[in-house]
């Protein structure tokens, strides 16, 4: 399904299945980001408060505490059962080896601590550039330690429309023809009518409407991708 | 077969293994008559799910369908191929063999290590011990000044501003400072190594000008017993950061037969070891410092005893450790 226009990075499993990881570009990484930081400054605060309660011996908690959130915090997160910081879990994001496991310890700690690096010259300047120009996008960190920061993936709906009846091909189709049949039916729901009958007027030839257009060639349109996935009337 | 018919007759296996996964990826506690899953099952309908997925891009099936499967087949890869790491096993593992180890298979960027922090420490030390006005090139008066109180007769406790906090209060500090300075010179490797040698070349400096300038003042009783103990483990730990971020520049640099990027990668998961192990000798320094180091009512024969045992015990540990397993 990969093609020109998706940044889709594709990971072989043993078993010889390609396997679709869509890295998670700027602006998402951003907001987990910043949601990881202000969950941080939350904790500092809280932990300030507590901290002050006890003296010498809360300080050193605090000054600890402060050492574990900046070096340790997304290791904790990425190496636990979901592989993201709370801040990428509500984003729908990710943290995965380059061949779609999870993350390793080790790979998680490495990314971790070439922030520092993705960090200079200044406010994530080179993590930044990295991200942009890399159609992985990849930080510094994510390069040595061979990991990339994905998608979740989401549930696609099942192909809807019950009610077009199914209308039998008036041409043999190839798989691709097929498919990109299928796939306009699957889209149908997101699609503004005007739009969809633009869409529907390129495949007519496939209900033998060729050069027609309209509600009425959309809807037999429709039919025949209902008979290829298998309804029959 | 149309799509349909496809996905009526492998429907039950597919829901058999998506209950499994949702049980074992815990998305859901408990399922309606499910069986606990069993591993050999899981495995083999995740192989029928490959070939599955396999058989529905090939015959161009509609997106739901090979989405389901792609769902299905990628949950169960993350399960089937999960790698534990972490186990008190691993740490003896790793104690006993995989950190010395990985700083013997490194000798070299340690050894240029060494020579990069040591050589500026020893050569501005000389320096300012016969010119103490050249300490200033170095660090701030204050600071200067700040040294010198804190390594008088007339300190609370040794290596400490007057009226510090605590000794709790410094091991934490000491943590902080001290590891987030080793991951630094670590990280900046990755600029071709430049920033590691920066790091190590500054910090020799550093530490040679204070030495150097507190002998001059006649203050290296003081000094030299306070920091003879935790130095064992804190230069090391901090040689052993820079060297870790040469590997890290070298790779970048001459790659060898490997792309860049690979290079880069391998040497990463190379030296992860080391970084590892150097942070936890800083927690160890760390200690020392804050509880031992810094005890005004030890016998400086004690203290310079203390210390030989500790650098002999680091030094043999890096030379020796684990290498009848090598």
């Amino acid at each position: 399904m990969a093609s020109e226009v998706d940044a889709v990075v594709s990971a072989e499993t043993p078993e010889g299945i390609l396997l679709e990881l869509r890295p998670a570009g700027l602006t998402a990484r951003f907001l987990a980001f910043a949601l990881d930081w202000l969950i941080r400054l939350a904790v500092i605060y809280a932990a300030a408060i507590v901290g002050q309660l006890l003296g010498g011996f809360g300080f050193a908690f605090f000054i600890i505490l402060l050492f574990a959130l900046d070096w340790f915090y997304p290791v904790y997160f990425e190496i636990g059962r979901s592989g993201a910081t709370p801040g990428k879990k509500i984003m729908g994001l990710k943290v995965v080896m380059d061949n779609g496991l999870p993350v390793t310890p080790a790979a998680s700690i490495t990314r971790n601590l070439l922030r520092v690096a993705d960090f200079l010259p200044f406010l994530y300047g080179f993590a930044i550039v990295s991200i942009l120009m890399r159609a992985d996008s990849k930080r510094l960190g994510d390069l040595a330690a061979a990991t990339l920061v994905v998608h979740e993936p989401k549930a696609v709906p099942k192909i809807k429309l019950e009610q077009v009846e199914p209308v039998i091909p008036r041409q043999a189709l190839a798989p691709r023809d097929q498919a990109a049949v299928i796939a306009l039916a699957a889209r149908a729901p997101t699609l503004t009518a005007e739009r969809l009958d633009e869409l529907a007027a390129l495949a007519a030839a496939v209900s033998g409407d060729a050069g027609r257009s309209g509600r009425v060639v959309t809807h037999r349109v429709l039919g025949v991708a209902q008979w290829l996935i298998g309804r029959r009337a | 077969m149309t799509p349909l018919q496809f996905e009526e007759r492998y429907q039950a296996e597919w829901q058999e293994l998506e209950t499994a996964l949702d049980l074992i990826l815990e998305r859901k506690k408990f399922v309606l008559g499910a069986e606990p899953p069993r591993g050999e099952r899981v495995a083999a309908l995740y192989r029928r799910a490959c070939e599955q997925l396999a058989l529905a891009r090939a015959r161009s099936y509609p997106l739901f369908l090979l989405d389901r499967l792609e769902r299905l087949t990628a949950d169960a890869h993350q399960v089937i191929y999960q790698r534990r790491e972490l186990g008190a096993e691993a740490l003896r593992r790793f104690v006993t063999f995989e950190f010395p180890a990985a700083v013997r298979a490194h000798a070299p960027y340690v050894l240029v290590a060494t020579l990069l922090f040591a050589v500026p420490l020893l050569v501005v030390g000389l320096l300012v011990y016969f010119r103490p006005e050249l300490v200033l090139s170095v660090v701030s008066a204050d600071n200067a000044a700040q040294y010198e109180q804190m390594y008088s007769d007339a300190a609370e406790s040794v290596g400490r501003v007057r009226g510090a906090s605590g000794d709790w209060a410094m091991f934490g500090f000491y943590i902080r400072n001290n590891v987030g300075i080793s991951f630094q010179c670590f990280a900046a490797g990755l600029f071709a190594g430049v920033g590691s040698i920066f790091f190590l070349f500054y910090n020799g400096a550093s530490i040679g000008a204070v030495a150097g300038y507190l002998t001059e003042r006649g203050l290296s009783a003081t000094f030299f017993s306070f920091v003879v103990t935790h130095s064992a483990f804190e230069l090391t730990a901090i040689v052993l950061s820079g060297a870790a971020g040469l590997r890290l520049g070298h790779a970048l640099v001459a790659p060898g037969r490997r792309t860049r990027r690979e290079s880069l990668v391998h040497a990463a998961k190379e030296c992860a070891p080391i970084v590892y192990g150097l942070a936890a000798m800083l927690v160890v320094a760390a200690a020392i410092e804050a509880f031992w180091s810094s005890q005004r009512w030890l016998p400086h024969a004690v203290k310079y005893g203390v210390a030989g045992v500790c650098w002999i015990a680091v030094l043999a540990y890096f030379a020796l450790q684990g290498r009848s397993a090598d």
